[in-house]
């Protein structure tokens, strides 16, 4: 146990300290959220910003506008311009012209009974200018109402969800987050666990081309190496995730005090942070052990790279039936890519997110992550111990396979690493 | 010498699939001696070094290794340096050596300490703290001696122990080579460098193809293989002498003659008449007992199939 806990240990230390660890951990982050500050302040600064609208004029034919300015409300408003009255388009047509006002509004006769109007901007019309209208044409239509009953027609519902499903209870403006958080997290996930079973593979590989590996495995043995090596670098997989996750949380701090409700509602509920943990380490496990396999059996970074590829894209088709998981996360093929292995780890996280899944479906796919990481286990174990020590020869699919049923037929392989070192 | 054996190997045997690496090879290493591995590219040397460090399984036969079959605590008692070298080459040296030094067995501080102690004596202490990719391809053969070493191990397996040394490291290293025999510990070291078989080894085993070809102390093998001759440098009728049937002189440029002897002649008597019969004048007198070269090469290219092509 303390030659594995050595190997773990040196595996932690040497990578963490690579320049390529700090700034995927630390630097993708935070230029992540940057640019999503970035973008979605513009969106929301362009949406929200009235300045080229301070002034709307308004030429009503249905007469209906009794006041207007001054028309504030005790409940909370969007911003409003000041609207101006005029007497025919043309005049307001000349004020947009001279820039006197940003746009102006023509309620035709007919308004009343159709309710279409016309707006004509110079420069488009944000959503806040079309917001603070509605509330100008509502407030003047409800003059003559009770001005509580009037409010509760501009603000008919200030609801919270709750999903009986999930037992989630959330503000009506947290159901983007709701969508959001999945994602974020599940991103997240694979982006840590690929990034440390990576380095697994490259740190198998280049020992193997160094020869190191000759060294090592007569001072321990290769399982125990294998199992250091998943450890340590386990754990600073995790230590990418916590990083991430508290760099998440500072960006939804940030958002709140920004007041966006869209960004800071991304949060995400104990309940799903316990069972990213338990999918992350059963699915991190998995492929730093397939990655570990690929590594001393490939030896070559980048011909593993396009090997290991193959289990990321395993790991990610739940992202491609992502609409199935949002409109119907009982149906059978959230429910199937819950419980296969492969895509279990993400599959499970954004299937919780939109239903309470079962127990037993929590069981199963759980059960068939650990049967399976105790295959692959196995199976490594024995093409570590023989692939290790093979140079520039690759095991093939025959070679493999008798490997998996007679652990001596070893000797067919090791000829391959024979001829250049005998 | 002191006579415990440091390894066993009993009528070891190890094919890869049709191919025969290694065929019913016995011997033994002792402690506190230089054994010398030597034969051919593709001999099975390497392959008999991996079955005694228990990264191969032997088809046939039984390998015991400082007194029993190799387990997890003997293994931390052996050194081995692979032919083909390499580090970690991102990490810095003394880390390195802490590390491996670790993994066999030694507490971190005492691994930090021999490390320094034994950078200091391969002239590296200056670079402890440099990553391996910096240092020069001689400093990283020296600080690969010094991994394999570092844990003063009891029995020492090290694979053309001085390529890529210049000449000064080379001394350096069998020094200690030789520093490690007289404490005690076996030492097993193949090579092709034959003078330096010939200056550091005890004893030695030259495999070719697979099998024994040579066995036994350095002196030994080397008076198996003399010939009926003498070597003499000096001046005269070489011919004339009554014991001597022919002569040769080898063009090795050193004025030396080759005298082949009668059937029953001795080389007492052709020593006795070139010291009676002053015609005949001699600087140096030897039996011809060929260089371990010379019998690498014969061994090779007079086995039964033909010549060693060097590859298995």
């Amino acid at each position: 146990m303390r030659k594995v806990w050595l190997v773990a240990r040196q595996e932690f230390l040497t990578n963490i300290r690579k320049r390529s660890f700090l700034f995927a951990a630390i630097g993708g982050p935070l230029m992540t959220i940057l640019l999503m500050v970035v973008v979605i302040g513009i969106t929301i600064q362009s949406e929200t910003d009235l300045s080229r609208f301070s002034t709307v004029g308004v030429v009503d034919q249905a007469g209906v506008i009794v006041q207007y300015d001054d028309m504030t409300l005790s409940y909370e408003e969007p911003p409003m311009p000041m609207f101006l009255r005029y007497d025919d388009e043309a005049a307001a047509a000349a004020a947009l012209d001279s820039e006197q006002i940003g746009a102006y509004l023509v309620l035709p006769p007919e308004y009343l009974s159709n309710g279409v109007l016309r707006l004509i901007s110079s420069t488009g019309a944000p959503e806040a200018l079309t917001e603070s209208i509605d509330a100008y044409l509502l407030r003047n239509l409800g003059e003559t109402l009770d001005p509580a009953l009037l409010e509760r027609i501009m603000h008919p519902a200030d609801m919270s969800v709750r999903f009986l499903n999930t037992g989630r209870t959330i503000p009506i403006e947290g159901v983007f987050g709701l969508f959001m958080t999945p994602l974020i997290f599940v991103t997240i996930f694979m982006i840590a666990a690929q990034t440390t079973s990576g380095y697994l593979m490259s740190g198998v590989v280049e020992e193997k081309t160094n020869r190191i590996m000759e060294i090592l495995i007569t001072s321990i043995s290769p399982t125990q190496l294998l199992a250091g090596k998943i450890i340590g670098l386990g754990a600073l997989g995790l230590v990418q995730l916590v990083i991430w996750l508290v760099i998440a949380g500072g960006g939804s701090l940030l958002a709140q005090r920004s007041g966006s409700e869209m960004l800071s509602s991304i949060f995400i509920p104990p309940d799903m942070a316990l069972a990213g943990l338990i999918y992350f380490i059963l699915g991190y496990f998995f492929l730093a052990t397939a990655m570990a396999s690929i590594g001393v059996i490939v030896g070559s970074e980048q011909e593993s790279r396009q090997y290991a590829g193959i289990f990321s894209l395993l790991m990610a088709i739940p992202f491609f039936a992502l609409i199935n998981f949002f409109t119907d996360p009982s149906g059978p093929l959230p429910t199937a890519l819950s419980i296969i292995p492969f895509t279990a780890p993400t599959s499970m996280i954004l299937r919780m997110t939109f239903t309470a899944v079962p127990a037993e479906h929590y069981a199963l796919s759980i059960g068939l992550l650990i049967v399976l990481n105790l295959l692959i286990l196995v199976i490594s174990a024995r093409i570590f111990r023989f692939a290790l020590l093979m140079y520039g020869k690759k095991l093939n699919l025959r070679q493999m396979i008798g490997l998996l049923r007679r652990p001596s037929s070893a000797a067919l392989i090791s000829r391959a690493g024979e001829g250049s070192a005998s | 010498m002191n006579h415990r054996t440091a390894v066993t190997v009993e009528h070891i045997s190890k094919s890869y699939g049709s191919f025969q690496a290694v065929s019913d090879l016995s011997f033994e290493v002792f402690t506190g001696e230089i054994f010398a591995l030597l034969g051919p590219n593709g001999a099975g040397k390497s392959t008999t070094i991996r079955m005694i460090l228990d990264i191969l399984k032997p088809d046939a036969g039984r390998i015991a290794v400082l007194g029993a079959p190799l387990n997890d605590q003997a293994k931390d008692r052996i050194g081995y340096l692979p032919e083909e070298r390499g580090l970690y080459r991102g990490v810095p040296v003394l880390e390195m050596m802490v590390y491996l030094g670790s993994l066999k067995g030694m507490s971190a501080s005492a691994a930090r300490r021999g490390s320094m102690a034994l950078l200091e004596r391969l002239e590296l202490a200056e670079h402890a703290r440099k990553k391996v990719s910096e240092l020069s391809k001689g400093m990283q053969q020296k600080v690969q001696f010094a991994v394999t070493v570092l844990h003063d191990p009891d029995l020492i397996i090290i694979d053309e122990p001085f390529s890529g040394l210049d000449p000064v490291n080379t001394l350096v290293v069998k020094d200690l080579l030789l520093d490690f025999a007289r404490r005690g510990k076996g030492v097993i070291m193949s090579t092709h460098l034959m003078h330096q078989i010939e200056e550091m080894a005890d004893r030695l085993l030259m495999i070719d193809k697979g099998r024994q070809a040579l066995y036994g102390t350095v002196e030994e093998v080397r008076q198996g293989f003399a010939l009926p001759a003498v070597r003499v440098e000096g001046k005269g009728d070489w011919a004339s002498i009554k014991a001597v049937d022919h002569v040769e002189m080898p063009e090795n440029g050193r004025g030396e003659v080759v005298l082949y002897l009668k059937s029953n002649a001795t080389p007492d008597m052709v020593l006795g008449e070139i010291a009676s019969r002053p015609d005949l004048f001699i600087r140096s007198f030897e039996l011809a007992v060929p260089s371990l070269s010379e019998i690498f090469v014969s061994v090779v290219q007079n086995r039964p199939n033909g010549k060693g092509n060097g590859n298995a």
